[in-house]
């Protein structure tokens, strides 16, 4: 059987498919991701779809359906909506079993999620209030500083001295990036301060309860240097998710799979 | 009647139509909800109810508070505006003929049950009350624009161990034209070792000089009501006042225990909300409260009989501490598959038995003393404990007033107190007055924290 795991994030739509057959540990059968576009629901739809084509199946295929994210509930396809939280936890126990400790940072919010010794979620924090811990931010400074997002982690990377970004908002932050580049400052200087300030705002979010291992994953985990920002400013070493952008969708697509043995156990 | 059911604004209009044409039989204040909606309540098109007509009645009992105030108002009864205190001074006023106590707090919730369209919440800001207060703000907005409750002949006032925001509120009020009596209610001192002890109703202990000074207090306040009104209010007086009070807070204790307790959950958390609340104000009218709340337990009584209920049986039980701004909220909880298993909404003393084989001012002052808001958090995130797990809860939420001085760190304390005696999961959430915008957010928090129960029943 194929079951699919959903995640329609406020940046992107990830869609991940998995063959349960034989009752053998689910395999990756198939995955994509596209940037989201208003119509989530049809979108989303496209996305699997697509890569359910690719796979050389279709939806009568599908056992399963879990959708994640954001616009989780739009999808009217999905069997089920699970948050995020649980689907990112879900997922990163799927490739590192012992973490304690997951920071997603996404779109639209981040998260510190804290898992028990059997990997079970046993307490969050979301800040999703204020955009200066977010994928957005960073996105915001690279259209200022005229980069493609992907660029930005490799910019900071010529920074040797981070610009000191001390606004909490990000509207703010970006008046204040404007006054930076006009007074001179280099752009990889800004990147690396704004790296900087999100990673210390993820860090007073986490407060002193992380326990080790800790993950990161999400959409700006694939941002260079973001992991080694972060660990510094949690004090505490810092694995990444393998796919980080994909990890929601993968946690969906395994509860779907849960989901789908039960039902036919 | 029909079997139990959580229902939209329209199909409670409906319904009504039905239940008047099988005969049912209603209060003078009765009526179909959506009257209330051309009066301003817009909130009331979005939120969901119990089907019961017992629940019709508390809403209506509520929703016309304000007309029940002008009319005593036009029968020459003494309207008395007990502020901040929480369910002590309303039973000293309703120990006396012909007053009406309110509680101009209560306030609160136009801004969220009129969506705005109230303005109080401006005329606040123009009063230098700006949203870095609690939205109890918009009390003060209701005085000057004297569209809600008519000015009472009297106010009366808690200040010390409340919040501070609150104070400022007040004197602001009293600034503007209203006098205030102030009464001063101390933060809850443990005994100093070697002294001796008060037990109070909530189980804390405090110093019998503390019970001494409150009681001179409560004195004081009571002589301002004397004077008020031109009775004396004696021991017979009072003793009955407490009767009556008692009454209600029995009613409430065991509505709460079923309530709280059996499954399926017999009365959904808005209503149980909007009910506890009778035990500190008696919406205008005490012996109408006590009717409105013995119709409800009746209900939830035959309810729990029958097996029968508005939620799903496998209801995540969730404790739930501080009232939200946004009623909706409660509804949210039991949509995403939670319901409520024990409370504290801030008041817990005013559903305890008023001592009455106390001297009754002493009786009074050790349950004003016994409420958790003043004494220590800590003291608060234990009783919180107990109760958390005398109901059974399987999960926490701590919801925060935007703006409001005893909410800044409570949560966090409380939380950590709760994982560590119970084990239990906790969610802090901030509601503000009109939670639309932020209710993804809200629901993804709840969702998950649903989540996290259902995963820990699992294994």
């Amino acid at each position: 059987m194929i079951v699919a795991g959903i995640d329609a994030g406020s940046r992107a739509v990830k869609v991940v498919l998995l063959s349960t057959d034989n009752g053998t540990e689910p395999g990756v059968l198939a995955s994509d991701l596209e940037d989201s576009s208003p119509d989530q629901a049809a979108h989303a739809q496209r996305v699997l779809d697509r890569v359910l084509q690719e796979a050389g199946h279709t939806m009568q295929d599908v056992g399963f359906v879990v959708a994640t994210g954001y616009a989780r509930h739009l999808l009217d396809f999905a069997d089920k909506a699970i948050t995020e939280i649980t689907c990112h936890a879900r997922g990163v126990q799927k490739h590192l079993p012992n973490t304690r400790s997951i920071i997603e940072i996404g779109g639209q919010d981040s998260k510190v999620i804290h898992l028990d010794a059997q990997g079970r979620v046993e307490d969050f924090t979301m800040n999703d209030r204020c955009a200066a811990g977010t994928g957005c931010f960073l996105e915001l400074v690279a259209r200022r500083l005229g980069v493609n997002l992907n660029e930005l982690g490799e910019l900071a990377e010529g920074s040797k001295q981070p610009a000191t970004i001390s606004s909490m908002c990000a509207v703010f932050a970006e008046t204040e990036i404007i006054g930076l580049l006009a007074g001179g400052q280099a752009p990889c200087d800004i990147a690396a301060g704004v790296q900087l300030a999100i990673a210390r705002r993820i860090a007073s979010m986490a407060g002193r309860r992380l326990t080790c291992p800790v993950v990161f994953t999400g959409g700006v985990a694939r941002t260079r240097g973001m992991r080694r920002v972060l660990s510094e400013a949690i004090d505490h070493p810092l694995a990444l998710s393998p796919e980080p952008q994909l990890t929601g969708a993968l946690g969906a697509a395994l509860l779907a799979a849960d989901h789908a043995r039960s039902t036919t156990i | 009647m029909g079997a139990p059911a959580v229902i939209s604004l329209q199909q409670w209009d409906r319904r009504h139509g039905e239940l008047c044409r099988a005969g049912m039989m209603e209060p003078s204040y009765g009526g179909p909800l959506g009257r209330h909606v051309q009066d301003g309540d817009l909130r009331l098109c979005e939120l969901q109810f119990d089907n019961s007509p017992a629940a019709l009645r508390l809403w209506n009992f509520l929703l016309s508070e304000e007309d029940r105030l002008h009319d005593a108002r036009m029968a020459g009864k003494c309207i008395v505006g007990t502020m901040k205190d929480l369910g002590t001074v309303p039973v000293l006023a309703y120990a006396l003929d012909n007053v009406v106590a309110f509680y101009p707090d209560g306030a609160w919730w136009t801004p969220c049950v009129m969506r705005h369209s109230d303005k109080l919440l401006r005329v606040a800001d123009s009063l230098g009350l700006d949203e870095s207060f609690c939205p109890v703000r918009a009390m003060a907005g209701a005085f000057v624009t004297g569209n809600h409750f008519p000015i009472p002949d009297m106010l009366l006032c808690s200040v010390g161990a409340v919040c501070d925001d609150f104070s400022a509120i007040a004197q602001r009020i009293e600034g503007l034209g209203h006098p205030i009596v102030w009464w001063e209610m101390p933060p809850r001192r443990s005994p100093a070792p070697g002294e001796p002890t008060v037990l109070l109703p909530t189980g804390f202990t405090v110093s019998p000089q503390q019970v001494a000074f409150v009681s001179r207090e409560l004195r004081r306040v009571a002589r301002a009501l004397e004077q008020l009104t031109g009775q004396r209010l004696d021991a017979t007086r009072l003793q009955r006042g407490f009767q009556q009070a008692n009454k209600v807070r029995q009613t409430l204790h065991e509505l709460r225990r079923l309530a709280y307790t059996v499954d399926p959950c017999p009365l959904p958390a808005l209503e149980m909300l909007i009910a506890e609340m009778l035990a500190i104000h008696f919406c205008s009218d005490q012996p109408e409260s006590l009717a409105v709340l013995e119709a409800l337990l009746d209900e939830v009584q035959q309810r729990a009989q029958e097996g029968v209920g508005v939620l799903e049986k496998d209801a995540v039980r969730v404790f739930w501490i501080n009232p939200v701004a946004d009623l909706r909220v409660m509804n949210l909880l039991e949509k995403v598959g939670g319901r409520i298993a024990g409370s504290d909404y801030m008041f817990c003393h005013a559903l305890e038995p008023i001592p009455q084989d106390l001297e009754p001012f002493e009786a009074l002052a050790r349950c004003a003393l016994s409420d958790p808001m003043v004494g220590t958090v800590g003291d608060r995130g234990q009783r919180a404990c107990q109760q958390a797990k005398d109901f059974g809860s399987e999960a926490v939420i701590i919801s925060r007033i935007p703006g409001a001085s005893h909410c800044a760190y409570e949560g966090d304390v409380i939380g950590k107190m709760i994982r560590r005696e119970l084990g239990l999961p906790v969610l802090e959430i901030e509601v503000p007055p009109i939670s639309d915008t932020v209710e993804p957010a809200l629901r993804t928090r709840l969702e998950a924290l649903m989540e996290i129960v259902h995963t820990r029943r699992r294994s």
